[in-house]
């Protein structure tokens, strides 16, 4: 029902095998990429002393982590697949950005033209500007950090320089008040998402004290996934129970 | 190919991921861009460069500050190697930085030291690989036939709240895994003041606001540290007991 008779048409191009060829190439770099720098922390691991069991316990830890973050992107991943065919939607959230960016971008873009996303307006040449204003934002992303990065390095070398002190003390910071903000920027939403925070950060504390209290440390690596599930349960019964966005 | 007799180095390590990180975020750059450009050119679609253009700057009105201000809040967080990795995954905040915390919180490592940069990285490099392995299995092979058999419902409940589910979890366990008691009450304090109390009077600031944040938050734990502790110390891999 969402799909009208004319947005059908682009959908087979937006289908076609050069695009598939593009998609698994670019999963193909985030795995390259991601292999030589494995190759690059197991080589040089020795000096920071790190052993080789260290190493393949962060890879591991670092892997189940994603497992619940990943299974929920890839549940709106899908729920984009009619909108914009398989290949588009596999290059735009498997790469920098978020499911909630990219929609967000195709709707404004596409609000351009006067039309929105899921209805007959939303045409083939709509598609095409959305789809090209997401991948220009995406671009900017990337080669500002390409820019930037080099920047940042040679003057965080320079404070350090200043005072040693300083790379001990912002990390923490600022890893801390990077959460701290992104979780207040949610509460103010709906009461289910201060549910689903407080729901998800009960869950977590208990996951924590019970890898402490019983030594089970794998309940460090699994609480991220144990904590989302029961999040989003308890989210599912409180936004039919009618505190979730009001509209959506 | 200089850095294949090398001994284990910090440097050598920095050496490689600036140059293959750079490298291939720039390719993924480019085929990510060239999909749009290829549909552009065999779609027959009427589309004009002015559509594009107004399409584009629509967007970047919106998100233009975050090409900036984004790198700038995570670099202090990931390092220059993690950069590269991030900005071309994305999914930073719900999947990259949690898998970090969650890898130095089971190795027992703090960020800002050479182990904990390490273990990120290795962190990462799981979730990057998990993230592939869900992108193409889920979505690229089975999606069509699993958006036939996935109620809408959960879909939608998915959507809404994936990121405050996540969040929570995540600040509860890098809280704990820190332990700097001091940075956490000053990150919670200027965080619910910034984000409940200045952005709403002045808002204007919206982009900015998690970068704001950082920047308070790193200011005023730098400027009320025990300068006797840490400072003496330096960096090299002890517990940052001087800024609890």
């Amino acid at each position: 029902m969402v799909l009208a008779s004319e947005s059908a048409d682009y959908i087979g191009l937006a289908n076609a095998p050069v695009l598939w060829i593009l998609a698994m190439a670019v999963m193909g770099v985030v795995v390259i990429q991601s292999l030589i720098y494995m190759t690059a922390v197991k080589k040089n691991a020795e000096s920071a002393g790190m052993t080789q069991q260290e190493v393949r316990t962060a890879f591991r830890a670092g892997g189940v982590a994603a497992i619940g973050p990943s299974l929920s992107v890839v549940l709106v991943a899908i729920a984009l697949l009619p909108l914009f065919g398989t290949p588009p939607v596999v290059v735009r959230v498997g790469l920098i950005g978020s499911a909630a960016t990219e929609v967000a971008s195709a709707s404004i873009a596409a609000g351009t033209m006067g039309a929105s996303l899921g209805d007959d307006t939303f045409t083939r040449g709509v598609f095409i500007v959305a789809l090209m204003a997401m991948s220009l934002s995406g671009a900017g992303w990337m080669i500002s950090t390409l820019i930037l990065t080099p920047v940042f390095k040679r003057s965080s070398h320079k404070l350090e320089k200043v005072n040693p002190a300083l790379m001990s003390i912002i990390p923490g910071a600022a890893l801390l008040a990077a959460f701290a903000a992104l979780t207040f920027r949610e509460l103010p939403k709906s009461p289910t998402h201060v549910i689903a925070i407080l729901v998800s950060a009960a869950v977590m504390g208990i996951c924590l004290f019970l890898a402490h209290a019983l030594k089970m440390p794998w309940l460090k690596e699994w609480g991220l996934g144990i904590s989302l599930v029961v999040a989003l349960i308890a989210s599912y019964f409180a936004h039919y129970a009618g505190l979730g966005i009001p509209e959506a | 190919m200089s850095n294949i007799i090398t001994s284990p180095s910090h440097e050598a390590f920095e050496r490689t991921t600036t140059k293959w990180g750079s490298i291939t975020l720039f390719i993924g750059f480019l085929i990510a861009t060239s999909v749009p450009f290829y549909l552009l050119f065999v779609a027959h679609a009427n589309v004009n460069f002015g559509e594009i253009l107004k399409g584009f700057l629509a967007v970047f009105a919106v998100y233009g500050v975050f090409y900036i201000v984004e790198p700038l809040t995570y670099f202090p967080i990931l390092g220059p190697a993690g950069m590269y990795q991030a900005f071309l995954i994305g999914n930073i905040s719900n999947k990259l930085l949690p898998s970090a915390i969650v890898a130095q919180d089971t190795l027992g490592v703090k960020p800002g030291t050479q182990k904990g940069g390490y273990a990120a990285t290795m962190a990462i490099c799981g979730a990057a690989l998990i993230h592939v392995f869900s992108m193409v299995l889920f979505v690229g092979i089975l999606g069509t036939w699993l958006v036939t058999i996935i109620p809408e419902p959960v879909t939608l409940v998915a959507k809404l709240y994936i990121l405050p589910a996540i969040l929570g979890g995540v600040t509860v366990q890098l809280i704990v895994s820190l332990k700097q008691i001091k940075s956490t009450l000053i990150a919670l304090g200027i965080a619910a003041l910034v984000i409940l109390v200045l952005i709403p009077l002045v808002p204007v600031l919206s982009s900015g606001d998690v970068a704001i944040v950082v920047i308070l938050t790193i200011a005023i734990t730098w400027f009320t540290r025990n300068k006797k502790v840490t400072d003496l110390k330096a960096t090299e891999g002890g517990d940052n007991v001087g800024i609890n």
